[in-house]
């Protein structure tokens, strides 16, 4: 890799083939089922590419990404079920809402490092995880907000609705990550006041990364909300931003594309695992810890590498 | 006045009981190469950390160019055009020697339609270029140094504070790396302010002596005259016998 | 006079697991997400001893505490010190091992609430105002247990040890300090007091899977406020949380209580974050 570049070809040869298989994986093999478990796969892969994005190149890692997906999630639910707007409304709504939250919480809480700041999100989610359950009487209290209007009707349209949606966002996030905001963001990790004396305004880039990264979760909270059709304040729950970072470690972090890969194979495991029920978290549990320990590069991304390698080689 | 490329009037910082830098006032005029000279502790870095605002000043005026620097963020210093160096090298960790540089040239000060090629051209001008791709903490610490000074010549700066540019290396990489810092001078027009404990190896570089001592400004002049200065003198040999 | 007594009582409890989670942060620098797990396991340990093998309470207690020290010091060993040199990497870790345990006590015991016995049964009048006898047990004990760490952290030749790895790991090894088995001491004792807390804590708190999250967020936000690695610290933001919880408990509704800790956190982290007494800001 030379300086700066456009995403190369062969990646997004590869990665438009990818989504195109993924297109008609339903319309081969038809049945609700499985085209319910790729859209929620793709919806954790806009999940998982939003945290990516923000944490996998500032090496910032955000343990309250829930929060940002249950803000877009709820403002959903509350402006089609108790407002009764229409529910398109919901994706502006709720990525601006989002926005505003990343803006409110990262200026205090960018400045801290590493665990500090992971923690400080952490206890944003669980705090708004509590309110969520104290004002019941506008958020339905445990059971959430129910009865949310679909935004399409048809599974089949929706899911390719939400699959090009995560094709264009991991795209465009890719671009920029292999662009000089990639750039900047990774040296933001390697060394802030460096970058200071390089002449980069680095809260200007980590907000704005932040924001990003937070409108993107909120509207793949939305597209779940009107998905599942309910929402409840399991979304803002810890097992969800950690189910998320386990999928961007095994795609790969600061990859972006790595993630969409981790979220999918996690998901079609956790599927296959329904019949072991409580058994899923354990799971997930171990499985973190065993790349925690063994792959701390994932391994989709860095097996997309070699494969790139080697067919280059010949 | 109107020469003086930077002023720095009565600055000065404490922290808690420590009064590092004792009203210091100095000039420096375009195309000048001055030393800042003193033992450990003197308070050479803060100085530098205060010109540059990444600390706040407790009393004084810092003029560049015209403009008070005073309340400034640091980006924002660099953005007017001046760059420094850290006493230990800081590559970005993760980043190749090329992406380092580069990560210099995204300031407002830089026009040029290809960056990539900029900042080979810099690499060159350092000694670096056959080790663009290499990973930067994997270099030598003498390479991290010249790194260091293509990173902050990305910033295209008119001013370069460079921080101890010699320490840690050999008295081989020492002439070079002063060598390196005479060219550039030379060529680019630069005005530089330079920090070290070491007088030898800046005699020959420098036109201008400012000695501090405990935060205070002891003596200014040539190298012979700070050299020959009692005062100086004693600030040496009272503290580690450091050769002059 | 029962806000005085209620807020003692609480301020006990987390005084012990504050102080535990911050004597390993301030020794090795492990943020350990785990802690709260281990103060679960006490109470279960207990509860399976008493209810399941039939054993009386004191014995069973005792070997619950043990128990859980032990595994404190095996997952120090095999999963923390591999990771020492990524705090997150340790995070993410404690963290799965704190929900793993929590499955493993999900399928084992099911999600119904538990009983772990008293150790003193009967109510105790003072003021005016019956209180559980177990409750003024709490706070003896919690002050007890302190009270002795404390001296031995002082006056032992071990003590000594903890501090001077605490200040400085690397210069400690250069003078022959065995780091390692040190920081084995240190998880051992800190997972036991938070063993000790789950024990006398479980006759009257909720015993089921979960209950391990409540107790680490109020551990980290003491530890927080208090300032990490400063054990005086701790035990001043215990009071405190442990007095602010039972006033809003009071004065306005149980169902806020769980924000305050986490709000004071968030708080702390954003306008100081080296906490009342820390010494080292957000590093």
């Amino acid at each position: 890799m030379r300086g700066l570049h456009q995403l190369d070809r062969s990646s997004a040869v590869a990665g438009t083939a990818a989504l195109g298989i993924l297109a008609i994986v339903p319309v081969i093999f038809p049945g609700n089922y499985l085209m319910g478990v790729l859209t929620v796969a793709a919806i954790y892969g806009i999940w998982a590419v939003s945290w990516d994005f923000m944490c996998g190149l500032t090496g910032r890692e955000n343990f309250g990404h829930a929060l940002f997906i249950g803000v877009g999630a709820y403002a959903a639910g509350y402006m089609n079920v108790q407002i009764g707007w229409g529910p398109w409304w919901s994706l502006p709504i709720g990525m601006l809402l989002s926005a505003l939250f990343a803006l409110l919480l990262g200026f205090p809480t960018l400045r801290l490092r590493g665990p500090y700041f992971a923690l400080a999100m952490l206890s944003a989610a669980v705090i708004m995880q509590r309110l969520m359950l104290i004002f019941w009487e506008h958020t339905g209290g445990e059971e959430g907000i129910q009865d949310i209007t679909p935004l399409i009707r048809n599974h089949l349209h929706y899911y390719w609705f939400v699959l090009v949606l995560l094709g264009v966002i991991t795209f465009v996030l890719s671009w920029l990550a292999r662009s000089r905001w990639g750039l900047i963001l990774r040296a933001i990790r390697g060394d802030e006041a460096t970058c200071l004396a390089a002449g980069i305004p680095i809260t200007r880039y980590k907000i704005i990364s932040l924001v990003i990264s937070a409108a993107l979760a909120a509207l793949g909270g939305a597209l779940y909300a009107h998905y599942q059709l309910q929402v409840s304040p399991q979304l803002f729950s810890i097992v969800t931003s950690i189910t998320i970072i386990t999928m961007v470690y095994v795609g790969g972090m600061g990859s972006i594309y790595g993630p969409v890969g981790g979220a999918l194979l996690l998901t079609l495991l956790a599927e296959g695992l329904r019949d072991v029920g409580e058994w899923r978290l354990m799971v997930y549990s171990v499985l973190l810890i065993m790349i925690v320990f063994f792959l701390p590069n994932g391994f989709i991304a860095p097996l997309w590498q070699k494969l790139r390698a080697t067919l280059r080689g010949r | 006045m109107s020469q003086m490329l930077l002023e720095v009037d009565s600055l000065d910082k404490r922290f808690g009981g420590l009064h590092a830098v004792k009203q210091v006032s100095l000039a420096v005029a375009k195309g000048e190469i001055v030393g800042i000279l003193g033992p450990n502790g003197a308070g050479k870095t803060t100085l530098f950390n205060l010109l540059t605002q990444f600390i706040t000043p407790d009393a004084g005026h810092i003029v560049f160019k015209g403009h008070s620097l005073r309340g400034l963020k640091p980006q924002k210093v660099v953005a007017l055009g001046v760059a420094r160096t850290f006493q230990l090298c800081r590559p970005f960790a993760g980043l190749s020697v090329l992406e380092n540089v580069l990560v210099g040239s995204f300031g407002p000060r830089v026009h040029h339609p290809d960056l990539v090629e900029r900042a080979m051209h810099l690499l060159e001008q350092v000694g670096l270029e056959s080790k663009a791709e290499v990973a930067a903490e994997l270099l030598s610490y003498g390479d991290q140094r010249r790194l260091e000074i293509a990173r902050a010549l990305a910033t295209d700066p008119e001013l370069l504070l460079l921080d101890e540019p010699f320490a840690g290396l050999g008295s081989a990489e020492i002439e070079a790396i002063s060598a390196l810092i005479t060219q550039l001078h030379t060529e680019k027009k630069l005005t530089i302010l330079l920090i070290e404990h070491k007088l030898r190896e800046f005699m020959q570089l420098v036109s201008r002596v400012v000695v501090l001592d405990f935060g205070e400004q002891i003596a200014e002049g040539t190298p012979q005259q700070v050299v020959e200065n009692p005062r100086v003198i004693e600030a040496y040999i009272g503290k580690q016998g450091v050769t002059l | 006079m029962e806000i005085l007594i209620h807020g003692a009582v609480s301020s006990a409890i987390y005084a012990m697991l504050a102080v535990g989670f911050t004597l390993i942060f301030g020794v090795a620098r492990v943020l350990n997400l785990a802690h709260g797990s281990f103060y679960a396991l006490g109470a279960y340990g207990t509860y399976m001893a008493t209810a399941l093998l039939g054993w009386s309470l004191l014995p069973a207690a005792l070997m619950a505490i043990v128990q859980v020290a032990l595994l404190g010091v095996v997952i120090e060993k095999i999963f923390i010190r591999p990771l020492r040199h990524s705090q997150l990497g340790v995070l993410m870790i404690t963290l799965a091992i704190s929900l793993v345990i929590e499955q493993a006590l999900f399928l084992i015991f099911g999600s119904e609430y538990r009983n772990v016995p008293a150790f003193i049964q009967s109510k105790v009048s003072i003021g005016g105002i019956d209180i559980a006898g177990q409750r003024l047990l709490v706070v003896a004990v919690a002050v007890l247990a302190i009270g002795a760490l404390y001296l031995f952290i002082q006056w032992s030749r071990l003590g000594s040890a903890i501090l001077a790895i605490s200040q400085d790991a690397e210069a400690a090894k250069y003078m022959g300090i065995p780091s390692d088995r040190i920081f084995a001491l240190v998880m051992a004792i800190s997972a036991g007091l938070a063993a000790l807390a789950g024990v006398l804590a479980g006759p009257f708190l909720s015993v089921q899977p979960t209950m391990h999250l409540l107790p680490i967020m109020k551990a980290f936000a003491i530890v927080i406020v208090g300032g990490l690695g400063s054990i005086p610290g701790s035990i001043v933001a215990a009071m405190m949380l442990g007095y602010a919880e039972t006033i809003v408990a009071y004065t306005i509704s149980t169902s806020w209580t769980e924000i305050v800790s986490v709000l004071a956190t968030l708080l702390m982290l954003v306008f100081r974050p080296a906490g009342i007494f820390g010494k080292r800001a957000a590093f």
